[in-house]
């Protein structure tokens, strides 16, 4: 809308200090639209151009035909599909059940598993496989040395191999399992009671009414999380670059970071990263497809509160396999990860006498990298949240509000890197930063950059979520009690929105941190950071070091985030919520 | 003087015109209402007034200022206007003080005078025991004084109100009905007041706007638009209106179901269809076959329901050709079921509309 100020021009005005104001919202709109098209289609442009020529830079489709019939480029294919296939199907298979127990049933103890599952996708999926190494790798493995005490197996043999396609499966699903969970959870939380109740009034029984209402009300959302859980597992890097390397073979992520290594081969890489970006994509609107439909109608409701499903006596027995599960996840891992850090030897027992600090003194004063990794690696964490946040808030204050012509293609642009997995994106800032106008690579800029660009979407869709929880009544007040748009931003808007704020932040310092697939691609000796510190140390096959860094790592965060929400947080987002 | 004058003003969203071509002046002091069903764009025509969204077409006046035309629209801040909102839009993070104390912070008062403005307000709408609380520890009837009095007290000249009782209890709603009346005139700044309840906005208005898909279809004061309906919709929406519907016969009459009827209103076109609006109340019962009376239609009908409510008895009646009409009686005329009756129905009440 053209907020014109001046009075003057209009027929028969004499309105008093009538000044012309500039209406900002869309010079600031053009320049965010642009700086999202040079963020966006700078890498996917060169990664498209790329994949189409080959080492001497003429045009050609011989990438896209060595791709198709190569086998090591054909096989490293179907293992992703093949893992991505049964991960998503696993994941289903144990996720659902669960979030069922916890949101509608009686179970005890529902919320602290529901904490638990959630904490769980703290761990980095790189990490969360180099624990597994500490449990499951067949000889030194803890899992196995247990197995070899009890049952006085010869040393040679193994119960777990990780270093397998099944391992691999295993640890993937270990990390991607709280994806369907949160989804399917919250679906069943809000399939409101009324329903069933009504159904149950029409005399049918608590079964029948969960197999005809309940579920094919949560269908959509599990259906969701599976293709997620697929996305997930396809596009990852950490576990099968930990996992499959040493097995000996390879995922279509691990192939394209391993054309980086010596000799280059860029455009191979480009080529391989297409087919990875387009079914993204697909998958992306299949999954909004099926949300999009008559699951709305219902999430959307506001019925009674869902009515909780006895359990009787198996309430216990199902809080016991709950928690049996979760040590799959997480405490046998962490449970390795904190006996590597303090014991002398990795793959050993933690004792009294094999107690050591040892491992911390030698991660932080020896090991050249680790103090430019951790400087590194939180600078631009809080630069990347910092960025991240603030445009995510201007970019969901103009679409949610200002709304004018262009705001859909800033929306758009703004969630478009949620199809742009990783390792793409780093293959494609790799290409359009090593050549002029823009040489970043080398610099922390092309890490920030990378950064900015993955968690935009997701800190776009916690801020555009918060401004429609701020009732749009609540700023025109303030317009109409005389502050100027700028005024209400600051008085109303911003103090409503900083608890978002804070969240949305945390959240990209968090996903900053565990990044690993798109700066395995981008760093160099000098830009290194933590995550990578982790993955360089394993090639050198230093688990306690591992061990003292992914923990420090985690604990360094949480002390970030702790802070950030006690500076910054107030103790107002208390008082909004019982609003 | 701020006369609020809204001309030609139009909104469109697509193909859908939400608010059409709605001409309407508001003397300085006066308070109007904007009265019609939900989504027939009374909020839009007070969110046009506030200069939250421009117009598609028209215009808007305070006084000799265009303040809103289409492309060029004079701030929301810079209009001295205060709006209460349907959802009151109390800020969640200001206690009630603060809310009340914004505005005049914004004008640049003393801090003095600023407390002494608020304290006074608050006194008026006795909200001074509440002042250091919070919204969301406000009961609704609080929460919409608070709205009230964050609004009156930046002394505007113009307020707009939108729905403003929607959210209360039936009690506390007519309560705040003398209420908003009784400020207004009290401050005397001109008010333009949304609501759909049409006995709201009989009782606190000095102009009725009534609204239907976007367009005024009738403007007047209470007693004209309540007395005199233009349209059939006027006649159902002011509630408790029989519609009888036929063929005009000249200007003033109109054939019913066989008999011709005569009423008062603007003259008809002969041949075209037309109809009559009466109230429920304004029509007499006599048994059947009573005598003819000068200046009063008489229709004959039959009993079809006979409702004792206490105080009066709710009657359905047919007409030959089947159309019910329904009559309020006195609770001593009873009459069964299947009693042919009169129906009396004074000329000067049966209101003429071409269809
Ligand atoms: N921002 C908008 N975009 C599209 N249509 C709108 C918008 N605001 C209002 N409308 C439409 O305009 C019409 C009038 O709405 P409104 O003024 O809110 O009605 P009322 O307040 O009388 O209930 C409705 O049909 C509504 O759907
Ligand atoms: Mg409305």
């Amino acid at each position: 809308m053209a907020t014109l100020d001046s009075t003057q021009a209009l027929a028969g005005a004499t309105v008093p200090t009538a000044r012309t104001r500039l209406d900002l919202s869309t010079p600031v709109m053009v320049l965010f639209t642009a700086a999202l098209c040079v963020l966006i289609v700078l890498p996917l442009g060169w990664l498209l151009v790329f994949a189409f020529r080959d080492q001497a830079g003429r045009a050609t489709l011989a990438n896209f035909q060595r791709l198709l019939t190569d086998p090591t480029f054909v096989e490293p294919l179907l293992t992703t599909f093949t893992i991505a296939g049964s991960v998503s199907l696993a994941c289903g298979a144990i996720a659902a059940p669960m979030a069922w127990l916890v949101a509608r049933s009686d179970m005890p103890a529902r919320n602290a598993v529901r904490i638990i599952v959630t904490a769980s996708f703290v761990t980095p999926p790189f990490l969360g496989a180099i624990a597994w190494e500490l449990l499951a790798a067949p000889n030194s493995g803890l899992l196995n040395q247990a197995w070899r005490a009890v049952t006085g197996a010869p040393s040679e043999e193994a119960l777990f191999d990780i270093y397998t396609l099944t391992g691999l499966i295993f640890v993937v699903c270990c990390y991607t399992f709280p994806y369907v969970f949160v989804l399917v959870a919250n679906a069943l939380e809000r399939v409101p009671g009324d329903l069933e109740d009504a159904a149950a009034m029409l005399g049918s029984s608590r079964w029948r009414t969960a197999r005809r209402i309940t579920i094919p009300l949560a269908l959509p959302a599990l259906l969701a999380g599976l293709l997620v859980a697929f996305l997930q597992a396809m596009t990852l890097f950490g576990s099968p670059a930990i996992l499959a390397l040493p097995a000996g073979f390879h995922t279509i992520t691990t192939k394209i970071w391993s054309l980086f290594q010596y000799p280059p081969k860029p455009e191979l890489a480009a080529a391989a990263s297409l087919p990875l970006l387009v079914l993204t994509v697909v998958l992306l609107r299949a999954q909004s497809a099926i949300l999009g439909r008559r699951s709305f109608a219902v999430v959307g409701g506001k019925g009674a509160a869902p009515r909780l499903v006895g359990l009787g006596a198996l309430r216990w027995p199902a809080l016991a396999l709950c928690l049996a599960l979760l040590c799959l996840p997480v405490f046998l891992p962490y449970g390795a990860l904190v006996n590597a850090a303090f014991s002398k030897v990795p793959s050993q027992l933690l004792t009294l006498d094999r107690f050591t600090l040892r491992n911390f003194v030698f991660v932080f004063s020896e090991v050249s990298a680790t103090k430019l990794a951790m400087k590194n690696t939180f600078l631009l964490g809080a630069m990347a949240a910092t960025a991240g946040a603030l445009m995510a808030l201007v970019i969901a204050y103009l679409t949610s509000r200002a709304a004018g012509r262009g705001h859909r293609v800033l929306g758009f642009l703004a969630m478009a890197p949620i199809a742009v997995p990783g390792i793409v994106l780093g293959v494609g800032l790799f290409l359009a930063y090593t050549r002029p106008p823009f040489v970043l690579y080398g610099t922390l800029w092309i890490l920030l950059l990378a950064y900015i660009t993955i968690e935009l979407p997701a800190a776009y869709q916690q801020m555009q979520s918060a401004f429609h929880s701020v009732h749009h009544e609540l700023e025109e007040a303030g317009r109409i009690f005389g502050a100027t748009r700028l005024r209400v931003l600051k008085d109303v808007t911003g103090p409503l929105l900083r608890s978002s704020l804070v969240a949305t932040w945390c959240f990209v310092f968090v996903a900053v941190v565990r990044e690993l697939s798109a700066a395995v691609i981008l760093f160099t000796s000098q830009t290194k950071v933590l995550s990578v510190l982790i993955f360089d140390l394993k090639e050198s096959g230093d688990l306690a070091a591992i061990a003292v860094l992914g923990l420090s790592m985690l604990v360094l965060t949480a002390l970030v985030i702790v802070a950030a929400n006690s500076l910054l947080g107030g103790g107002s987002a208390a008082r909004l919520r019982n609003n | 003087m701020a006369d609020l004058a809204l001309e030609g003003l139009t909104k469109t969203y697509g193909a859908n015109r939400a608010v059409d071509d709605v001409s309407l002046r508001v003397d300085h002091g006066l308070l109007a209402s904007l009265l019609g069903p939900s989504g027939c764009g009374k909020t839009t025509t007070l969110r046009l007034i506030a200069g939250f969204i421009e117009p598609s077409a028209g215009k808007i006046r305070v006084g000799d200022n265009v303040v809103s035309a289409p492309g060029r629209v004079l701030a929301p801040e810079r209009r001295n206007m205060s709006m209460i909102f349907q959802s009151y839009a109390l800020w969640p993070h200001m206690t009630v003080a603060e809310n009340v104390a914004y505005g005049l912070t914004l004008r640049k008062l003393g801090r003095v005078e600023t407390a002494k403005k608020v304290a006074d307000i608050l006194t008026t709408t006795r909200l001074s025991p509440l002042a250091d609380r919070y919204p969301a520890e406000l009961s609704g009837g609080q929460q919409q004084r608070v709205a009230l009095a964050r609004a009156l007290v930046v002394e505007p000249e113009t307020l707009l109100l939108d729905e403003p009782l929607s959210n209360l209890d039936a009690n506390l709603r007519e309560e705040m009905r003398f209420e908003v009346r009784r400020l207004h005139d009290a401050y005397r700044y001109t008010t333009v007041y949304v609501t759909h309840d049409q006995s709201e906005a009989m009782t606190t208005s000095d102009l009725v706007a009534v609204m239907n898909g976007g367009r005024v279809e009738q403007l007047g004061n209470p007693r004209e638009v309540y007395d005199r309906p233009v349209s059939e919709f006027v006649a159902r929406f002011l509630g408790g209106s029989n519609i009888l519907k036929g063929t005009a016969r000249d200007a003033a009459h109109v054939e019913i179901a066989g008999t011709v009827v005569k009423g008062d209103g603007a003259p008809l076109t002969t041949g075209t269809p037309a109809a009559i609006s009466i109230r429920q109340h304004e029509i007499a019962l006599d048994p059947a076959g009573a005598a003819p009376k000068a200046g009063v239609n008489n229709l004959p009908g039959k009993v079809v329901r006979n409702v004792f409510l206490g105080p009066q008895r709710d009657y359905v009646i047919a007409l030959p050709d089947a159309t019910q009409l329904r009559v309020t009686a006195a609770p001593d005329i009873d009459l069964a079921p299947g009693f042919d009756v009169t129906l009396r129905l004074p000329e000067a009440r049966c209101r003429l509309l071409s269809r």
